[in-house]
């Protein structure tokens, strides 16, 4: 009883090591080489001595590029309190936005409704301006035109101008810098990149104080922006790269080795331990992290692979068996599994489908599929036939899975059975599927 | 005498006096709303230059107490004739056009304000010169007797040294009897004195309804020539600080802010209050004996200057106060003083914020703009969206020395404490290297582009000092960070100097830039806005603009300055119809329109774009600036490092050399040069952890620094990323290489790669990972766009094709350890 207790406590520990970002990147973040203090110096050199800067992070995503970032901020707000605000905006959250400034300004609430009003109007002005922007052009001119009846838009006329002054604002008088997070830096480059241009000409000017780091996971983001934003984009560039093999065991130990000053029993972290070293070390557990970083080495992947194998925790220890049950649950093969599940009739839908593009008929439709299912029963005389109803169902099911898709999106009109489809998989994938298959006939 | 109701003036034509004071608008008489304990009787006439009247209070001595017994031992400075003069004669005579008062003013709370604007001035642009002083912000303070608190308005001395003034009667005399007394006292809502209400003839018994006026303004009025009684021998009509505020010997000030500075003196900041005589209309027949207007002006000044409390109403709180005593004044309207013009408080407060904001924002930048200006501190790099020169008005004057003051609101925040540590130390050489090469911080000179702004000059010159004065029109174009805006605004300086100095007639300027407009039709309301200082919709701006340029100069005065219009990002404007360029070029080609126009973009060929008519009005005169070459761009980091010895001399050359090969933009070459520095500096701090200051003088910013930079300013770190992507990816590139090799198209789709990457798999030992997770990791590689890919969703049908040329990812794979087998399919 007593073990099932300290084994619990011991799992809610690790998984909270897991679910916080923060701690997995502290661990690795001391070192002069590591982008956390590359940013760090550029950052804090912004609020000490008013360079203005911009940055962008580059990577592949699950790198940490956002949880390095928080971890500088959050020294930083430590280091110089009262003298950092941070406007977070996202290139995906369009409409939302708004809401985000309110919760990511919230912190410093002893900004006037003065202040944070145009704020957030003008965040949640521009978002609607781009965001139509990018759907339609036209729309964006003609938008202007309602600006009599609709506060919203008057706010938006005077958004870009006021974007400056606020910055100056604050920097002058109340001496805070102001670092504007864009998440999703590549989604900002949409459109005219007003956004973008007003707030590096702002950091410009020499009273205001503040720095721009963009997010992205496009390596080529600085080359979307247009050349005069370009020009005034500080180009600073930190690129995240995925760990290699041995980091990751590294940093796999660190996460999961139980702290020895906690308030488990003694005997049971050393046992704890003590286990998890051995697993570690083992050659059949260095082949699963082989295969799991063979696909897919980011910093994120692992922690999903090591949060799944807990699931199971009876023993109070991790098994082997864990780290397996793990990796075969992140590489899942959905289109086979998918082909598991289908019935007797799809599986001929497919079948004849595979054979109509061998013969190299390019596009094919219901009743073409229809006629070779039907050369094929006289063909072969199975036994089961289906009425064409029954087919056409099972056909809209295959449909419904994305196992088969329509050529193309047009044509909504027609009925199902005239439209167009091709096949998803591949002739080898549904081979495959057919031999794991064994009720196939 | 008989109570009745007094004529008062709708709101509707309120606000219109709000917008236009100077016009004598119809009166439409309507009922008073509330009917007051005041006394009076007669409805007052309607003769035009006769002041609206007013009712005001009764002011019953007792409720100051304190002040019972004013002191009368001065002898008397101030004869009888000449307060009536001051006070009776309407209009008064003109106080504001003298310009010695302003100046005065202006003088004082500019050698007041020194102090702290420096000291700010320090915080916000030499951070690290000196450690920033601590001020402690107050609500209340309790000084000198009163307490006064944020929002109160007092008077305040307006001469330091003014000796008769030194008595402070809070409770105002008897016109009749000369003494205060606990009696009731009535007021003439004509001339404001006061009387007790046993002194009338005949006497009242209370105090009446409605309004009142005195005997004698009514035998004033009816055109007979009264005398007032004459005080009694020995003894002085004192006047009141109200009597002296109106003829403009105090001031009142509302404040906003209250310090305490480092020296322990006490200072506010204070908006002042004008009395209608000091604006540019002087008293209108419709002001209030008791008006006042609130202005945008702030100045910071000493507690000691407080006088006392006063009370500055808005009508509604005016209307129910009848017992504050004589210290009570109506505010109705604020007045601009940059632009003259009067707006309604009700509407600025209650209203948008917006509008107030955005006003004081321009007032504010605008004051900035001629306050750097005076400090020789010019920081034009500043969007200064409205950059007007009204001449010399005492107004302009007055706005500048009350920078500080705009950003009210924000001041109390302002008020932490700044950690001293973290602005206060010295500056190593590569700091100062850093800082100076910032994009923000301004050279003294521009070097490099004489020819470009001796051209402007001559051109903007050649348009203003034609009497003619006929529009012109510049384009001005060259590749970003070649220094056009920053010249055609130095050009501006030098001539606003010019202006200054009086060989160049005054103009206006109007700098606008494409980009920050929300829609480009926006560019007529900024445009007027910054003509005329008010804010229509821009269809209306269109015509009011159309009507400007088309038809001449109108009788205002400020018309007749030729105006100057800098749009930068000129391409922006381009419309479908391009009907806004259109207009806007059209109209330097009208006689009168005196406008001459500077575009400024990036495109050299923007004019033969667009349609023949725009390009006829616009092409006629260019000016290209070119890129830098190389010793350019070297003379202009040099010329800002100059003095400070932190980089080595081929560092700045190569990167001069690399950027003029590239792009010749100076904003990128002073980047490199910082972050160059910003490199070695972080080096230096890494490295040296216990601080040995000889190698941290004496580290240069050498070449490798410099080179560091480059490549990350220049290079794509696509290279790094597939180096280290996994082992899969690398794999699935190679693949697409090999594609390519084969097919020789570059597009491939996922299925025939697909069966590639199991062929290289099956013949070198590699387990085929399944198509599901092959097609994980080409989405992946498609998201950090080494890929170009389409949606995961096709799977099969996918399209996919290389982002960069393939021998990068040859380069990238050749010796990767994991898979050495790789380079054979390269």
């Amino acid at each position: 009883m007593e073990r099932q207790n300290s084994a619990e406590e011991a799992l809610i520990l690790l998984r909270i090591r897991l679910c916080t970002p923060n701690f997995i990147f502290s661990l690795s973040s001391d070192s002069p080489d590591s982008n956390y203090s590359k940013l760090k110096f550029i950052l804090s050199s912004s609020v000490v001595e008013a360079c203005n800067n911009s940055v962008l992070l580059l990577g592949p995503r699950g790198c940490g590029k956002i949880a390095v970032l928080e971890l500088v901020l959050e020294d930083l707000f430590k280091e110089f309190p009262d003298m950092i605000t941070v406007i977070k905006l996202n290139g995906l959250l369009h409409n939302d936005d708004n809401c985000a400034i309110k919760a990511s300004l919230s912190p410093c609430r002893n900004f006037i409704k003065l202040i944070l009003v145009p704020y957030a109007v003008f965040l949640f002005v521009d978002e609607i301006a781009r965001q139509l922007c990018v759907e339609h052009e036209l729309i964006f001119s003609k938008m202007a035109s309602f600006d009599d009846n609709s506060q919203f838009m008057v706010a938006m006329l005077h958004a870009y101008t006021y974007l400056p002054y606020l910055i100056t604002r604050e920097c002058g008088l109340a001496h805070k810098t102001v670092i504007f997070v864009l998440d999703e830096f590549d989604l900002f480059t949409q459109g005219k990149q007003r956004l973008l241009y007003s707030l590096l000409d702002a950091m410009q000017s020499v009273t205001s104080q503040a720095a721009v780091v963009g997010i992205s996971c496009r390596l080529d983001a600085d080359q979307l922006l247009e050349k005069r934003v370009r020009s005034r984009f500080s180009h600073r560039k930190l690129l995240f790269l995925p760990p290699s093999k041995e980091d990751l065991q590294r940093l796999l130990k660190q996460i999961l080795l139980l702290p020895s000053d906690s308030t488990l029993p003694q005997d049971y972290i050393v046992e704890f331990n003590a286990r998890l070293l051995n697993i570690l070390a083992g050659e059949r557990f260095k082949d699963i992290m082989d295969k799991l970083s063979c696909s897919d080495p980011t910093i994120n992947n692992l922690l999903r692979f090591s949060a799944v194998c807990f699931m199971d925790l009876k023993s109070g220890f991790i098994s082997l068996e864990n780290f397996k049950a793990a990796l075969s649950s992140i590489q899942r093969q959905p289109k086979l599994e998918c082909l598991k599940d289908c019935s007797i009739l799809e599986l001929y839908i497919l079948v004849c489908m595979k054979r109509l593009e061998v013969k190299e008929q390019e596009s094919y439709n219901f009743n073409a599929v229809m006629k070779e299912y039907r050369s094929i029963h006289e063909s072969f005389q199975t036994s089961d036939h289906y009425s064409r109803s029954v087919c056409l169902r099972a056909f809209e099911h295959l449909l419904q899975r994305e196992v088969i898709a329509f050529l193309d999106n047009r044509g909504h009109s027609q009925s199902v059975e005239f439209r167009p489809v091709k096949l998803l998989l591949s002739p080898h994938e549904l081979y495959q599927g057919l031999k794991s298959y064994r009720s196939c006939p | 005498m008989s109570p009745t109701t007094t004529p008062k003036r709708s709101k509707k034509s309120q606000v219109n006096t709000a917008l236009k004071p100077s016009s004598t608008l119809p009166q439409t008489p309507q009922p008073r709303r509330s009917s007051r304990l005041v006394s009076s009787l007669d409805p007052p006439p309607q003769s035009p230059p006769s002041p609206q009247p007013t009712t005001r209070s009764s002011r019953p001595p007792s409720l100051n107490p304190i002040s019972q017994t004013p002191k009368k031992s001065n002898p008397d400075p101030y004869p009888v004739n000449d307060f009536f003069d001051q006070s009776l004669s309407s209009p008064l005579p003109p106080v504001s056009p003298d310009p010695s008062e302003p100046k005065k003013r202006k003088k004082r709370s500019e050698s007041i304000q020194t102090k702290p604007a420096k000291n700010e001035n320090i915080e916000g642009k030499r951070r690290n010169v000196e450690a920033p002083r601590k001020r402690v912000y107050y609500k209340k303070v309790s000084y000198d007797g009163g307490e006064f608190a944020i929002g109160n308005d007092v008077y305040v001395k307006r001469r330091e040294n003014a000796s008769s003034d030194e008595e402070d009667p809070e409770v105002e005399e008897c016109r009749v009897c000369f003494k205060s007394g606990r009696a009731v006292m009535i007021e003439c809502d004509d001339c404001l004195c006061g009387f007790h209400l046993k002194c009338l003839k005949p006497p009242l018994k209370e105090v009446p309804e409605g309004d009142w006026t005195c005997g004698f303004c009514e035998a004033r009025r009816s055109g007979k020539r009264v005398e007032f009684p004459r005080p009694p021998r020995g003894k002085k009509r004192v006047r009141t600080a109200r009597e002296k505020l109106l003829s403009s010997d105090l001031w009142a000030v509302h404040i906003e802010s209250i310090w305490k500075e480092v020296d322990g003196s006490f200072w506010f900041r204070g908006r002042w209050y004008m009395i209608p005589e000091e604006t540019a209309g002087g008293r209108q027949p419709h002001n209030l004996r008791r008006e006042l207007y609130r202005t945008n002006d702030y100045a910071d000044n000493e507690m000691e200057s407080i006088l006392r409390h006063c009370y500055v109403m808005n009508p509604k709180e005016f209307t129910k106060a009848n017992n504050e005593g004589d210290d009570v004044f109506l505010c109705e309207y604020e007045y601009d003083i940059r632009w003259l013009s009067f707006k309604r408080i009700a509407d600025i407060d209650s209203g948008e914020e917006d509008g107030e904001d955005s006003d004081s924002d321009e007032d504010w930048k605008f004051c900035q703009d001629s306050d750097s200006a005076a400090e020789e501190d010019v920081n034009y790099e500043k969007e200064n969206r409205l950059n007007l020169f009204p001449g010399s008005s005492p107004a302009h004057a007055l706005a500048a020395n009350s920078r500080k003051g705009q950003i009210f609101g924000l001041q109390k925040i302002g008020a932490k404490k700044i950690p001293e540590h973290v602005r206060y130390h010295k500056q190593t050489e590569i700091e100062k290297a850093k800082a100076t090469l910032l994009l923000a911080t301004l050279p003294k000179s521009l070097p490099c582009r004489n020819k470009e702004t001796e051209e402007i000059t001559a051109f903007i010159k050649d348009a203003i000092c034609n009497d003619q004065c006929l529009g012109r029109c510049l384009y001005v174009h060259g590749v970003p960070g070649t220094g056009k805006t920053m010249s055609v605004l130095a050009v501006m300086r030098n001539l606003r100097s010019e202006v200054d100095s009086g060989s160049i007639k005054p103009y206006c300027f109007v700098e606008i830039n494409g980009l920050k407009l929300a829609s480009p039709e926006n560019i007529y309301r900024v445009i007027y806005e910054a003509l005329s200082g008010h804010r229509v919709s821009w269809k209306k701006a269109l015509h009011l603009l159309n009507e400007r340029f088309s038809s001449g100069p109108k009788s205002g005065k400020e018309d007749n300055r030729p105006c100057i219009l800098l749009i930068d990002e000129l391409d922006l404007l381009v419309t479908r119809n391009q009907s806004v360029l259109y207009n806007i070029l059209d109209w330097p080609t009208k006689p009168q329109s005196k406008l001459i126009v500077i575009g400024i973009a990036n495109t050299m060929d923007l004019p033969e774009k667009l349609l023949p008519r725009i390009s006829s009005r616009m092409g006629m005169q260019r000016l290209c600036f070119s890129p830098y070459n190389y010793l350019q761009l070297q003379e202009i980091i040099s010329s800002r490092l100059k003095g400070i010895d932190a980089f080595e001399k081929q560092a700045i050359e190569f990167a001069s050399r690399k950027v003029a090969a590239v792009s010749g933009d100076a904003r990128r070459a002073l980047e490199i040069c910082r972050r160059a520095a910003e490199l070695a500096d972080y080096r230096i701090k890494k490295s040296a952890l216990p601080p040995i200051g000889a190698s941290a003088a004496k580290a240069l910013v050498g070449m490798s620094e410099v080179e560091a930079a480059i490549q990350e300013m220049f290079q794509a770190p696509h290279i790094q990323v597939m180096r280290s992507c996994s082992k899969l990816s690398k794999i699935f590139l190679a693949a697409m290489v090999h594609e390519l090799y084969k097919t020789g198209m570059s597009e491939t789709t996922f299925e025939k790669l697909a069966m590639t990457v199991s062929c290289i798999c099956t013949s070198n030992g590699e387990t085929f990972p399944g198509w599901d997770t092959l097609l994980k990791v080409g989405c992946k590689l498609g998201e950090c766009r080494i890929v170009l890919c389409e949606a995961g969703a096709k799977h099969r049908l996918q399209k996919l094709q290389l982002n960069f040329p393939s021998d990068d990812v040859s380069f990238a794979l050749k010796d990767s350890k994991e898979v050495p087998w790789l380079a054979k399919y390269l």
